[in-house]
C-alpha cells in the first residue's frame, strides 16, 4: 500500500523474492551455458550466438510457465499466495530475458546481410501459408510485444490510471502472450534445433498450464453455486445461518451471482459484509485475515476497516459495504451493494 | 505442520513470513532452483549435433588457381596441383550472407586466381572469397588450365532439405532445418549457392548445388520450400567431384 506513487516499493518480502527468482534464472542460465556444454554429444560446438539464444529462450518459456502457474496454485492452496505477491517483478525479469534471447537471434541470424536486421525478421520468411515452414519468430515477435506492453504497466500508476478491471483485462494478455510462445517455440525449436528432450519439457509445461487452470476453475465453480437461500418472508435478505460459524478473524465469502461476491466478516463478537474484490488488483478479500483490526487481502496486503470498507489514513481505498442483521439467532444479508466507503454499523453478538 | 502452514497468513509487507508458512518458502524455493538445475542441465546437454561444418581458420588465408564458372552459382574448379591429382571443384561466397555473382559473371570460363578463407563439412567445400586477392583473373596464364565437361548423369528423383551452401558448410552451426529457415532464405537472396542435402548419400555424396531445370539460379518460389523434408525430381550433372542438381520445382513433394 503506499500514498504516493515510487518506482519500486522495496520490502523485506521483496528482496527475499527477488533473490530466489535471480537464484533460478542464474541456475538455469550458469548451468546451460557453462557446466552442460562438457558434457554434450556434438562433433563441434553450437555457435556461442544460437547457444546463448536458446538458453534465454527457453529460460523465458519455463518463467512464463511458471507464472501461469501460480494463480491457480494460489487458488488451490493458499500457502503458494506468497509467490503471487511479487509476480510482476517476475514478469519483469522475465521481459528482460527474452530481449537478450531476440538480441542474440537478431545479431546472429538476420545479421551479415545487405538487408537490414529488422526488415528482415518480418521480409526473410513469408511462408504464412504453410504449417511446417511458417515464419514462427513473427508469433515470437507478437509476444515479446505483449511482455513489453506488460512490463511497462505493471507498475501501480498504471493500475490505478486505468482502474482495476481495464488493467487486469490488459494483464490477461499473458495468456496469449504464452500461446504465442508456445506456437514459436513449436513450429521453430521443436523442428530439429532442440533436442527431445525439449518436446517434453514444452508439452508438460502446456499439460501443467491447462490442468492446474481446469482444476482451479472447477473449485470457483463449486464455490459460486453454493448461493444462500433467501428469507422466506423476506426475500430482500439472504439466510447466512449461524453466525458463529464463521471462524473468528476470517470470513464467509457469499455469492450473489456470477459476478458478485460478498465476504462476510467475524471479528469477535462483531460482524461486518463488505466486497469480496479488493480495490488494488481485484484480489479476494475474503480469503484474507483481520490483522491489526482491519482486512487485510491475501493478495498484497492491502487493508480495509470492517465498518465502512475504508483504507485506515493516510490511504485512500475504499470498496462497497453490505448491511446485516440478526434474526432469531441467524445472521440475514442484504444484497444490495451500498455505496464504497458507506459506514455500516457492525452486527453485535451475544457473548 | 502441514495445518500450521496451511493456516498461516502471509502479508507481503510484514517483517516476516509467519512462522508456519517458512518451511514450505524454503521447500518451494529449493525446488524451483532445483527444478531449474535439471531442466537446464538437461536441455543443455542433449542438444542436436551440429555436424562438423566449420571455417578451416587453421589453415589461413587460402589462394587457388582454376576456372571460375558462374552458372547456377560461382564455382572454381580448382586446378590439380600435379598431374593424376583429382580435380575438384568448390563452391565461391561473398563475406556474410553475399554471393560473388557479379564478380564471377564477367569471368565466366576463364583462368583466375581466388583469395578466402574456406569452410568445409564432409565432402563439400566452399571458399569466402576476400581479402586481398578476391577474384583475380591470371594475365599470362603459365598453362592454362581446361576443365572436364560437365557429365550428365540422368534425371534422378531426391528426398532431402534445401539450405544455404555457407551455413550447411559450417558458417553456422546449426546451419539446416526450419529453425535456420530465415537465415537460409537470406543467405540465397543474397546470392549464397543453395544446396540440396539428400538424406543418405548419392554417388558418394549428401549434398548437390542446386540449380533450375536449365541450369540457372534457382526460381524465388523455393523460399517458401526452404529447411523442409522434401522430394524432388531433377537431372544430376557431375563437375568433377561436384554434383550440381537441376531440380524441377514443380515436382516437390513435401515428407512431413
Amino acid at each position: 500500500m503506499s500514498v504516493k506513487y515510487v518506482p519500486v516499493i522495496w520490502n523485506r518480502t521483496k528482496f527475499a523474492y527477488d533473490a530466489v527468482v535471480l537464484a533460478m534464472i542464474g541456475t538455469y542460465l550458469g548451468l546451460y551455458l557453462y557446466i552442460a556444454p562438457a558434457f554434450q554429444s556434438v562433433t563441434k560446438p553450437i555457435d556461442g550466438h544460437i547457444y546463448w539464444a536458446q538458453a534465454f529462450g527457453s529460460c523465458v518459456f519455463l518463467l512464463l510457465t511458471v507464472i501461469l502457474c501460480v494463480g491457480p496454485l494460489a487458488r488451490l492452496d493458499k500457502r503458494f499466495l506468497p509467490l503471487l505477491y511479487n509476480r510482476r517483478h517476475l514478469g519483469v525479469m522475465t521481459c528482460v530475458l527474452a530481449l537478450f534471447h531476440v538480441s542474440y537471434v537478431i545479431d546472429w541470424y538476420y545479421a551479415f546481410s545487405p538487408i537490414n536486421k529488422y526488415a528482415a525478421v518480418l521480409f526473410s520468411n513469408t511462408s504464412y501459408a504453410e504449417f511446417l515452414g511458417f515464419p514462427f519468430e513473427i508469433l515470437g515477435l507478437f509476444a515479446l510485444l505483449i511482455l513489453l506492453v506488460l512490463a511497462c504497466t505493471s507498475h501501480d500508476f498504471w493500475l490505478h490510471f486505468l482502474g482495476p478491471p481495464t488493467w487486469k483485462t490488459l494483464h490477461m494478455g499473458i495468456y496469449f502472450a504464452y500461446a504465442l510462445v508456445v506456437g514459436h517455440v513449436a513450429l521453430g525449436a521443436l523442428q530439429g534445433a532442440a533436442g527431445p528432450l525439449m518436446s517434453t519439457v514444452v508439452v508438460g509445461s502446456v499439460a501443467l498450464v491447462v490442468s492446474l487452470h481446469l482444476v482451479a476453475a472447477r473449485k470457483e465453480k463449486v464455490t459460486d453455486t453454493d448461493s444462500p437461500p433467501e428469507d422466506k418472508e423476506d426475500t430482500k435478505w439472504l439466510d447466512l445461518g449461524d453466525p458463529l460459524s464463521i471462524p473468528d478473524k476470517r470470513a464467509l465469502i457469499v455469492s450473489i451471482d456470477e459476478s458478485e461476491r460478498v465476504a462476510v466478516f467475524r471479528n469477535g463478537t462483531k460482524v461486518s459484509a463488505i466486497s469480496n474484490v479488493c480495490a488494488h488488483q481485484n484480489g479476494p478479500l475474503g480469503e484474507g485475515k483481520i490483522v491489526y483490526g482491519c482486512v487485510t487481502c491475501p493478495w498484497h496486503g492491502y487493508q480495509y476497516r470492517l465498518e465502512d470498507g475504508c483504507s485506515p489514513p493516510p490511504f485512500k481505498e475504499k470498496i462497497p459495504t453490505y448491511r446485516l442483521r440478526l434474526e432469531k439467532g441467524r445472521l440475514q444479508l442484504n444484497p444490495e451493494a451500498l455505496p464504497a466507503g458507506t459506514y455500516v454499523e457492525p452486527v453485535q453478538l451475544s457473548g | 505442520m502441514a495445518l500450521k502452514s496451511a493456516q498461516a497468513f502471509f502479508i507481503g509487507w510484514a517483517k516476516k513470513p509467519p512462522k508456519g508458512l517458512r518451511p514450505f518458502l524454503w521447500a518451494i524455493s529449493a525446488v524451483l532452483i532445483g527444478a531449474a538445475a535439471g531442466v537446464s542441465f538437461g536441455l543443455g546437454v542433449s542438444v542436436p549435433d551440429p555436424g562438423s561444418g566449420s571455417f578451416q581458420w587453421g589453415a589461413g588465408y587460402q589462394v587457388l588457381e582454376g576456372v571460375v564458372e558462374s552458372k547456377p552459382y560461382p564455382v572454381l574448379r580448382v586446378k590439380p596441383e600435379a598431374a593424376g591429382d583429382t580435380a575438384k571443384t568448390i563452391l565461391l561466397s561473398g563475406v556474410g550472407k553475399r554471393g560473388v555473382q557479379t564478380r564471377a559473371d564477367p569471368l565466366d570460363g576463364q583462368n583466375v586466381k581466388v583469395g578466402g578463407v574456406m569452410l568445409e563439412r564432409g565432402s563439400i567445400s566452399m571458399l569466402q572469397v576476400g581479402g586481398k586477392v578476391q577474384i583475380t583473373p591470371l594475365d599470362k596464364p603459365a598453362d592454362s588450365y581446361t576443365p572436364q565437361a560437365a557429365e550428365d548423369l540422368g534425371k534422378w528423383r531426391l528426398t532431402g532439405e534445401i539450405c544455404d551452401g555457407k551455413c550447411y558448410s559450417g558458417a553456422m552451426r546449426p546451419g539446416i532445418g526450419l529453425a535456420h529457415k530465415a537465415c537460409a532464405n537470406l543467405c540465397i537472396i543474397g546470392g549464397i549457392p543453395p544446396v540440396f542435402v539428400t538424406t543418405g548419400a548419392v554417388q558418394g555424396t549428401n549434398f548437390f548445388l542446386l540449380a533450375d531445370p536449365a541450369g540457372n539460379p534457382v526460381p524465388e518460389a523455393i523460399y517458401d520450400v526452404v529447411g523442409r523434408l522434401v522430394t524432388l525430381e531433377g537431372n544430376v550433372e557431375r563437375r568433377d567431384d561436384l554434383l550440381v542438381f537441376k531440380a524441377d520445382f514443380a515436382t516437390v513433394k513435401y515428407n512431413w
